[in-house]
């Protein structure tokens, strides 16, 4: 039994996982969560499979607990449960799983505010489970759970600062008196809840000279107010403003707690001491009398340390305390460190990368320009980085960085500039033979990238970025199969180098190249790149495109392009003719041109090529330059629909692919509102009762009943579709709005989707009909969502609120001839009623419900909800006989009369099922009419 | 500082890749929306995830040849954390995804940013960033180190439980997952006992303290190309003593011609160091005042094997000078390779041998070669010839190989020996030499009994050894094209 249900949950969990959203969608949220919660609290399932089923919500509490008021009552049962379960070896680690997912679904959910019981609960608990000093009473078996409640404590502490700044003396003792190991998390608790304790001070206004003693031996409640004017989270540091505490301060105590945990800091592991060195370095940066000097003795151990944690934490002390805590002398040993690890062979890969990122970054005690670019500290000189030079032998990552490193270290070293740019360009030549020789993408990529790199730096010099043209020509010789690499170093230096020639000059330079290639060389596959190449060259204004023009048609005369009509040949032909359409000289190269589309519409072997190349001729002997260039600009923003619309003439772009794919919003752009009924015109069905025109009285029950063999009533629901409040602009106008609903359950059949041409946000919200055909009347949800266009082209899909359906929406009037005599009619309610009542009928069921309300009240409510169904009403004794058609063929038949002290229904059904619903809908509007209304609904 | 989350991934076939485990932070989720505001971009789902990661490593896609998302040369890929595109249109991205590499499986975290998103922080103003990588070393370490233990899936089982005490809600504490198996032993005394100390050692008390020294060379035997060399090396311990805190000193000694210790990095045990052993580094110039020891390292060991401390230095001489040269000849490759021993290296090897590659040329036919010393073995199939030099150089600690091979022209997949094959090309080719040398180091540093000094009542046992191993010893073709580093200063 235990080994299914662990392998069900296990499945189900692992389903979980995979994708919590699709799995959300087939089962019911509400349901999951109710059946971990359940389940946990099984005795008969296993410890093992508890933990699992705990899983979801330690890691997707969000996901679950949808409402902050179901995250308490979560957090709420899990908190009995932990609090219930004792304390075993075997127990040990359910309740340290119980505590992760208490305080995940705590925090995470938001649901936290002052007073929050189950958190004050969890939080004593926590306490409590921590003051069980080196184990005494409970056992060693129990420290991973106390070292778990620690680190909660710790979560709660750095989500909320300043929740636990009131129990400083606890956590001091706790910290103190403990041997075993599990004073580091104590550590780090102390020092967080401390350090925000601190921060709670600077902000009042009236700080005395021995608020901080007191602070430290304060032993009292939560300080709730943390979660409510919730604390700026971020660390002191990163502000331009630290704030401080008066000179005055009393700091002896807090210097003494200092000390200690900086003597006993050693004992923790690395990662812990670096999170305690910052907090502790954030209190001493806020105590202005507390002088940094504490940490020297903790630095002389550090400098040495292969640790990047604490490494890092050492430039953070730097950066926050420059020459307080660090002599010049210092300075210069650390960076000499940093660039010794930055090469160091024992050490892995990342991590020298990220100390080259901290010599970029470093913290000077006099800094030059202090942004958050990379920028060479001063003392950082080429003899210095002699040892980070890269190497064709160093993997991509690393190369590059080293390569940005000493550029930028050159650069900066002024009269060497020329040497180095010229070491630097040996390298690229270097990597250049590689890439000639082994083509593999990545080498071909960082290729390109140390080019670039190369440049951003050196675009100005004089001599190498003209010797950089010439090699990169070689390349393309050798391969131009590395187009795309070219075309795209050429649009990234245009972006970056501000105004320089040199993008221009190098397709200026391929292009001489190009154009100069024997025929006989031109095989198909590089003739595509070449092509490609002059169609990008084309775009360039500065680049004349008369050898183009020329080469292309000789290649046309000469080669056997046009005979084989190769399509594709064809249209990257004519992708260049299109860019030089465009080109400002194309009146220089008119004739030649049109040479070139002429005979590519006479002689190319493929239709298509024939015709898009008589296009181009037609445009380009027809139209004046300016008419021409305005049609093939691809024009900005709001000309998308252009763009799509004449995509003959587009050549081939990525962009499309971005208009072709349908996007998902991010928050909801629609809504549907339910339209109030009117009257109840709206819920007339078609097609009703004809047929019973001229029944004798006696068999108008059964002729009624007859009808429903082809009648299928419909239920129509009208909803106006509009606009979220605070919608994007960029959605203020849709098109081809389609929407598609969903059932959730299988009581409706599939209604159709519903298209509205456009909504505006200006104009008037749009009218939906809904029809929605009933398999059974019951109530239930739809869910929305809708696919539409926006003004530049691009699908969308969103989904929208679900829309529910109640039950009194299900009601529609009688299936009667509309000109019925009242009295049929109840003839048909009273043959109805005595049939549903015996006991032939099997699914029909009676019942009773009984409210209080005076004499006005019951008119009122009838009046407002079941005017449409009332048959007749007898003034004395008070009675009204109301009769319900719910479609396709159920029934409901109210005999509503007063009594002495109350007023009673009898109701009769020809569908046990709907009992409940009868219910609810009555207590709902008995209530709703401020009428009392009490349950005594019984079974007859 | 602290991880909103954390994956293990390994890399399938055609540029896609499958989740092996995953584990997300919620309250450090909820931690970075406060502190995004607008610009909170959430972590999508797991596949979502893993399709970005892939894009961004440039795994995916492999058949095409260029795709600007993933080879646009501005997008600087220097250090190891990404930027993942998640949505073209909208501009997400999420930032910083640490990741690394080791083989078929990526491990990526994502750190936490405490800071304003808009501009963009540099990394090293982020102090989660150090956290992230030291939570992902532990990770490669556990699952896929030498000691790991178990194949990859039992390891992986592991992971939850150990992640659970090691990072249970996002904040890292302790980075050395094995750590975190250790359970505690008995209830503590009155002396704090340390957080990477979690168990206490009961037994026989022994130290033991080896010295592996590392020595990689470049060899070019052209006079425009100077050759480079250098030694590296690292001293583990293993310390079986009783006690919560018990104190050990180890020292390390030079000869009086020893090559100084540069850039020492120490264990976080070491309690203190002088200034001096510090000072030394090899971004200075040789300084013949420069400190050579004795090095002290007073620590107090953990329970577990562990690296106390690890150096660089450079030595006047690398321990095997060699040349090679390869000419072409009528259809067949004339090789010819001479190696000397210095006098300086003990003359006694556990194994030596040189590996001798022929890239691109096919099936090896006929080989016609002969040496002074020691065996030759024939790869065929993958053009490969080891020669193994035994134990010992000769007298004159000379030897050499010459003769000629010629090839049949069948295509192979290559040798594939070393990192640098897909430099070869013609004659430009390489010999790569492996050996190892007990009881020596090429800087002459040493420990012996007297060098380690424990503070115990108990005498315990001290074990020490030292060898010389080759990394990366590569002798290239002097009659052809070699690669190398260009730049102003050589080594």
């Amino acid at each position: 039994m235990t080994n299914l249900d662990h392998s069900n949950w296990a499945n189900r969990v692992a389903d979980f996982f995979h994708s919590p959203s699709h799995f959300l969608l087939a089962t019911s949220t509400d349901a999951f969560l109710a059946d971990i919660l359940h389940d946990i609290k099984n005795d008969k399932i296993s410890e093992g499979t508890k933990v699992l089923l705990l899983s979801p919500l330690l890691e997707y509490p969000t996901l679950l607990c949808t409402s902050p008021h179901i995250a308490e009552q979560t957090a709420s049962s899990l908190l009995d449960i932990l609090i219930q379960t004792p304390h075993t070896p075997k127990t040990v680690n359910l309740k340290s799983h119980l505590m992760l997912s208490i305080t995940s679904v705590l925090i995470s959910t938001s649901c936290m505010k002052p007073g929050l019981g189950v958190a004050e609960r969890l939080i004593e608990a926590l306490i409590q489970t921590l003051q069980d000093t080196n184990d005494q009473k409970c056992g060693v078996f129990c420290r991973p759970m106390r070292a778990i409640a620690s680190e909660c404590l710790r979560e709660f502490e750095v989500c909320y600062p300043g929740l636990l700044s009131q129990k400083l003396d606890i956590l001091s003792s706790l910290r103190q008196h403990e041997s075993s190991p599990l004073h580091q998390s104590f550590s780090l608790l102390y020092s967080v809840a401390l350090k925000n304790a601190v921060r709670w001070l600077t902000l009042q206004n009236d700080i005395a000279d021995r608020d901080l003693k007191d602070i430290l031996v304060r032993s009292e409640g939560l300080a709730w107010s943390a979660t409510e004017n919730m604390l700026n989270l971020f660390p002191i540091t990163t502000g331009d403003v630290i704030p401080v505490l008066p000179y005055s301060m009393e700091i002896r105590e807090l210097k003494s707690v200092i000390s200690l945990l900086l003597e006993e800091s050693y004992l923790l592991t690395p990662v812990c001491q670096a999170s305690l060195l910052r907090e502790l370095t954030q209190v001493v940066a806020m105590v202005q009398s507390l002088s940094p000097t504490i940490f020297k003795s903790q630095l002389l151990r550090l400098f040495g340390t292969v640790e990047i944690s604490l490494l890092h934490a050492m430039l953070q002390m730097k950066g926050t305390f420059t020459d307080s805590l660090f002599t010049a002398e210092d300075e210069n040993f650390l960076l000499k460190r940093l660039v010794g690890m930055a090469q160091h062979p024992l050490l892995p890969v990342p991590h020298k990368l990220f100390y080259i990122d901290c010599i970029l970054h470093f913290p000077e005690n006099r800094p030059i320009c202090s942004s958050g670019e990379e920028n060479l500290p001063v003392l950082v000189t080429p003899q210095m980085t002699s040892l980070l030079f890269p190497t064709v032998f160093n993997e991509s990552h690393t190369m590059l960085s080293r390569f940005n490193l000493l550029c930028l270290v050159y650069l900066e070293a002024g009269n060497e500039e020329d040497k180095g740019a010229g070491y630097m360009y040996e390298h690229l030549m270097a990597l250049q033979a590689v890439v000639e020789h082994h083509s593999s993408r990545e080498i071909a990529v960082t290729y390109f990238r140390s080019v670039y790199i190369f440049l951003y730096y050196f675009y100005q010099n004089e001599k190498y970025p003209g010797n950089l043209i010439q090699s990169l020509c070689q390349l393309y010789q050798k391969h131009c199969d590395f187009a795309p690499h070219f075309i795209n170093l050429a649009e990234c230096t245009q972006r970056t180098l501000d105004d320089s020639p040199w993008p221009t000059d190098l397709l200026q330079a391929v292009q001489i190249l190009i154009v100069q290639l024997p025929q006989d060389q031109l095989i198909q596959s590089s003739l595509s790149w070449n092509l490609k190449m002059l169609s990008r060259i084309a775009n360039e204004s500065q680049v004349s495109q008369g050898s183009t023009v020329h080469f292309l048609l000789n290649l046309l005369l000469n080669s056997g392009l046009c005979t084989s009509g190769n399509w594709r040949m064809g249209n990257s032909v004519l992708t260049v003719c299109r860019n030089v359409l465009q080109h400002p000289s194309l009146d220089k190269i008119f004739i030649e041109l049109a040479d070139l589309l002429q005979f590519m519409m006479l002689r190319f072997e493929d239709l298509d090529i024939q015709d898009h190349a008589r296009f181009y001729y037609t445009l380009l002997t027809n139209l004046s330059k300016d008419k021409l260039a305005s049609i093939l600009a691809s024009g900005a923003g709001a000309s998308r629909t252009k763009v799509r619309s004449l995509s003959s003439i587009m050549a081939e772009s990525e962009e499309l692919s971005s208009s072709l794919t349908v996007h998902s919003t991010r928050h909801p752009v629609l809504q549907l509102i339910k339209v109030s009924a009117d009257d109840g015109s709206r819920r007339q069905l078609t097609d009703c009762g004809e047929p019973l025109e001229d029944i004798p009285d006696c068999d108008l029950f059964e002729s009624y009943c007859d009808q429903f063999l082809h009648l299928s009533p419909v239920i129509i629901l009208n909803y106006h579709l509009t606009f979220v409040g605070g919608v994007d602009p960029s959605f203020a106008k849709l098109f081809c709005i389609r929407l598609h609903f969903e059932l959730t359950d299988g009581n409706y059949a599939p209604c159709s989707e519903i298209t509205v041409p456009s909504l505006f946000q200006e104009r008037k919200p749009h009218l939906i009909t809904l029809t929605l055909k009933p398999i059974r009347p019951y109530p239930t949800v739809l869910k929305v969502c809708a696919v539409f266009t926006t003004e530049d082209g691009i699908s969308w899909q969103t989904q929208l609120n679900p829309i529910s359906v109640g039950f009194s929406e299900v009601f529609l009037s009688l299936p009667v001839p509309r000109q019925w005599p009242v009295h049929k009619k109840l003839q048909l309610f009273d043959q109805m009623w005595c049939f549903l009542s015996s006991e032939k009928s099997e699914e029909s069921a009676t019942s009773r419900f009984c409210f209080e309300a005076d004499e006005q009240s019951l008119e009122r409510m009838l009046d407002l909800h079941l005017s449409t169904f009332a048959i007749s009403k007898n003034p004395e004794p008070e009675t009204y006989k109301v009769l319900v058609f719910l479609p396709p063929k159920f029934h409901i038949l109210l005999q509503i009369q007063r009594t002495e002290d109350a007023v009673c229904v009898s109701i009769v059904t020809d569908s046990w099922q709907l009992l409940p619903f009868i219910n609810a809908y009555l207590q709902s509007i008995t209530s709703s009419s401020g009428l009392d209304s009490s349950l005594s609904v019984l079974k007859l | 500082m602290s991880i909103r989350s954390l994956w293990v991934i390994s890399e399938e076939n055609r540029g896609s890749g499958v989740v092996l485990f995953s584990r997300r932070y919620p309250t450090v989720e909820s931690r970075a929306r406060r502190f995004g505001k607008e610009h909170y971009v959430s972590i999508p789902e797991d596949t979502a995830f893993v399709r970005s990661l892939l894009t961004e490593l440039g795994l995916t896609d492999p058949e095409k040849p260029f795709v600007e998302a993933r080879d646009s040369c501005d997008r600087m890929h220097k250090t190891s954390a990404l930027e993942l595109k998640l949505d073209q249109l909208r501009g997400d991205v999420l930032w910083p995804v640490l990741a690394i590499q080791h083989g078929k499986l990526i491990l990526a975290c994502l750190p936490l940013i405490e800071a304003p998103l808009k501009p963009r922080p540099s990394l090293p103003s982020l102090p989660s960033i150090s956290q992230g990588f030291s939570l992902l070393a532990g990770l490669q370490a556990f699952l896929t180190g030498v000691k790991a233990e178990g194949d990859l899936t039992s390891r992986l089982g592991l992971l939850s439980n150990l992640l659970l005490h090691a990072c249970p809600l996002g904040s890292p504490l302790e980075t050395n997952l094995s750590q975190t198996v250790v359970p505690p032993a008995s209830l503590p005394g009155t002396q704090k006992q340390p957080a990477w100390k979690p168990g206490i050692h009961k037994g026989r008390a022994q130290v033991a303290v080896a010295v592996s020294e590392q020595v990689r060379s470049m060899q070019y035997g052209n006079p425009s190309k100077p050759d480079t060399w250098d030694v590296f090396g690292a001293v583990s311990c293993k310390c079986d003593l009783e006690g919560v805190l018990p104190n050990v000193t180890v020292t390390l000694s030079l000869p009086p011609n020893g090559s100084p210790l540069q850039d020492i990095v120490v264990h976080h045990c070491v309690t203190s160091l002088d200034s001096s052993v510090l000072t030394a580094s090899s971004v200075d110039e040789s300084d013949s005042s420069a400190f050579s020891g004795p090095y002290k390292f007073p620590f107090s060991p953990p329970l577990e094997p562990f690296r106390l401390c690890c150096y660089t230095s450079q030595v006047p001489v690398p321990p095997i000078l060699g040349s090679y040269q390869i000419t072409e000849e009528l259809g067949r490759l004339k090789v010819a390779v001479n190696l000397k021993l210095h006098e300086s290296v003990k003359n006694g090897f556990e194994y030596c041998e040189v590996q001798l590659p022929f890239f691109n040329r096919g099936q090896l036919a006929n080989v016609d070669l002969r040496v002074t010393t020691g065996q030759l073995e024939v790869t065929r199939e993958r053009g490969l010839v080891v020669w193994m030099l035994g134990q010992k150089f000769p007298k004159s600690l000379e030897v050499s190989l010459t003769g000629s091979v010629n090839f049949n022209g069948v295509n192979v997949s290559g040798p594939q020996i070393g990192p640098m094959d897909f430099l070869c090309v013609g004659l430009t080719s390489y010999i790569k030499l492996n050996f190892r040398v007990p009881d020596i180091t090429l800087s002459g540093c040493s420990v012996d009994q007297h060098s380690v000094q424990v503070y115990s009542s108990a005498k315990p046992k001290i074990v020490t050894s030292r060898e010389l191993v080759s990394s990366d010893y590569y002798i290239w073709n002097s009659m052809a094209d070699a690669p190398s580093s260009s730049g102003p200063v050589m080594l």
